[in-house]
């Protein structure tokens, strides 16, 4: 073996190619979580004053700061869409049973039918059993109002019209994001976003 | 013969750097970066900014970071694939009578464009913690038959490497236990991190520094057989270095390195252990076990060569 082998070259060649990896990676690393971080603001919530079914209590605005919350519209003889988003809610419901900071709202686009006796029968037909998933009503003109002025979401034709889409609310009132109710996709986003808001805390 | 060898050791070393990527992919979370395959966002580059998605993507999926990260990997995947492809169209056209190159050349060829379609396939299942556990898998065999076939082309380049080296009779068992040990580790760390995935899928408000209090068995394996791999890596290296006569230059560039990688791999193992998973570290324990599982099999190689003249 020739004298200029006697040192473990090979070694210090990775190890020196592992120190600039490793500053690649922090980087890299750095600018993914600065962009997740940046889940944008899309609007302000107005305040507005509801019914919880559950308790027949005034909820509004108040009560959905401080927690992270979840909106979608709905109707209880919703036959097309519905059907899908509620169990989407209440696979969110399950996931999320150890956690105060969440909660979710399900608005009903349908007040006409949809009295609090039968929100709470609905509720209960989702095995919802606490407050972490609250059911409101208010007269129709209200909540296309909020639909439309708070959630900046198309509320024509109810209550068959009502939108698809799954509104997340941060802890301030502000809405976050808007998340497809339909499919995988959405709900995959949406879950990445309540873990990233609720570990800013 | 010599440029053989050289771009054979390029292409080893662009493998190993790909590796790096795409562990530098699944510890940001960028795996997602790109909803689709093998187009991003239905273009061949990523767009840049959600003005220029077409309608039937949400604008929600969106991240101008992630989709460049996830990008990069399947571009320089793309290229790395290129050059083994040129890797053993040269083996073919001159290499015909060294079936040790020839072979490990054609298998690497069609197992990276398995690879390839592989990776699609973990994007559209979203990241299911087996299949990305497959992709990594795949990743090392083609590094190790990109070390495996640099090793033979220095062989036939350096014909008389090896004469005068006498290393220890039961070396060549304990190397090949030694790479049986690395690989059942390598599939030990694959069974943490899919562990790691499930539990945040479950408990998707755990702290970082509680994931590893929830995972099974496996916690206590990957460590204790670390230390096994530690020990046995020291005594192959050690009888190599000081009880062989005349080791030719990649036995003793071997032995150093592998001895030196497997401590860093328990030391970055430690770090993890008790910092809460940083990304950056578990970036590079997974990149060390790829070297280590290449550097081993050169030692095996390397034994392996010498018992055979």
């Amino acid at each position: 073996m020739s004298e200029k082998q006697k040192y473990p070259k090979m070694l210090i060649w990775l190890v020196a190619a592992l120190i600039v990896l490793a500053a690649f990676a922090a980087f890299v690393v750095h600018q993914a979580n600065l962009s997740r971080s940046k889940i944008s603001v899309w609007g302000e919530l107005p305040d507005f004053q509801f019914t919880a079914a559950h308790n027949g209590e005034p909820f509004g605005l108040e009560q959905m700061k401080g927690r992270l919350t979840v909106v979608n519209f709905i109707f209880t003889n919703c036959k097309s869409a519905c059907p899908i988003m509620t169990p989407n809610f209440a696979e969110l419901y399950k996931l999320y049973k150890g956690s105060e900071k969440i909660q979710l709202v399900s608005i009903t686009v349908d007040p006409e039918r949809d009295s609090l006796p039968v929100l709470r029968e609905y509720a209960r037909a989702y095995g919802v059993t606490d407050d972490r998933w609250v059911f409101l009503w208010a007269p129709t003109e209200e909540v296309v109002r909020l639909c439309e002025q708070g959630f900046m979401l198309p509320a024509d034709n109810l209550p068959m019209g009502h939108t698809t889409k799954f509104t997340l609310v941060d802890c301030d009132g502000a809405i976050r994001s808007y998340h497809e109710g339909l499919d995988r996709e959405g709900m995959v986003l949406l879950k990445n976003n309540i873990r990233q808001l609720a570990g800013t805390w | 013969m010599k440029a053989f060898r050289r771009f054979a050791i390029f292409t080893t070393a662009a493998t190993y750097f790909l590796i790096f990527l795409g562990g530098l992919v699944r510890v940001s979370g960028a795996g997602l970066g790109c909803p689709d395959w093998p187009k991003c966002f239905g273009r061949w580059f990523p767009p840049i900014s959600y003005r220029h998605l077409p309608p039937e993507f949400d604008p929600n999926l969106f991240n101008f970071s992630l989709a460049w990260i996830e990008f990069g990997n399947r571009l320089v995947g793309l290229l790395v694939g290129f050059l083994i492809a040129v890797l053993a169209v040269w083996a073919i056209a001159k290499y015909r009578h060294a079936p040790k190159i020839l072979v490990p050349s054609i298998i690497a060829v069609l197992l990276v464009a398995f690879q390839g379609w592989q990776g699609g396939q973990v994007v559209l299942s979203e990241l299911a913690p087996f299949l990305v556990s497959i992709h990594l898998i795949i990743a090392f065999i083609i590094a190790g038959l990109m070390v495996y076939i640099s090793q033979q082309a220095y062989y036939l380049e350096f014909q008389d490497t090896e004469k005068e080296a006498v290393y220890p009779g039961w070396i060549k068992n304990a190397t090949w236990l030694l790479w049986l040990m690395v690989i059942g580790q390598v599939i030990f760390g694959t069974r943490i991190r899919e562990a790691i995935e499930t539990t945040i899928e479950q408990f998707p408000l755990v702290a970082s520094s509680e994931i590893i209090g929830k995972l099974g068995y496996v916690k206590y394996l990957h460590p204790l057989w670390g230390v096994a791999v530690v020990v046995l890596t020291w005594i192959i290296s050690y009888s190599i270095l000081k009880k062989s006569r005349a080791p030719s230059p990649l036995a003793w560039q071997s032995a150093w390195t592998m001895a030196g990688l497997a401590l860093l791999q328990i030391v970055f193992g430690l770090v993890m252990i008790f910092s809460g998973l940083p990304e950056v570290v578990q970036a590079l324990h997974l990149w060390i076990a790829g070297l280590m599982t290449g550097m081993v099999l050169i030692a095996l190689a390397v034994v392996a060569h010498k018992k055979e003249r």
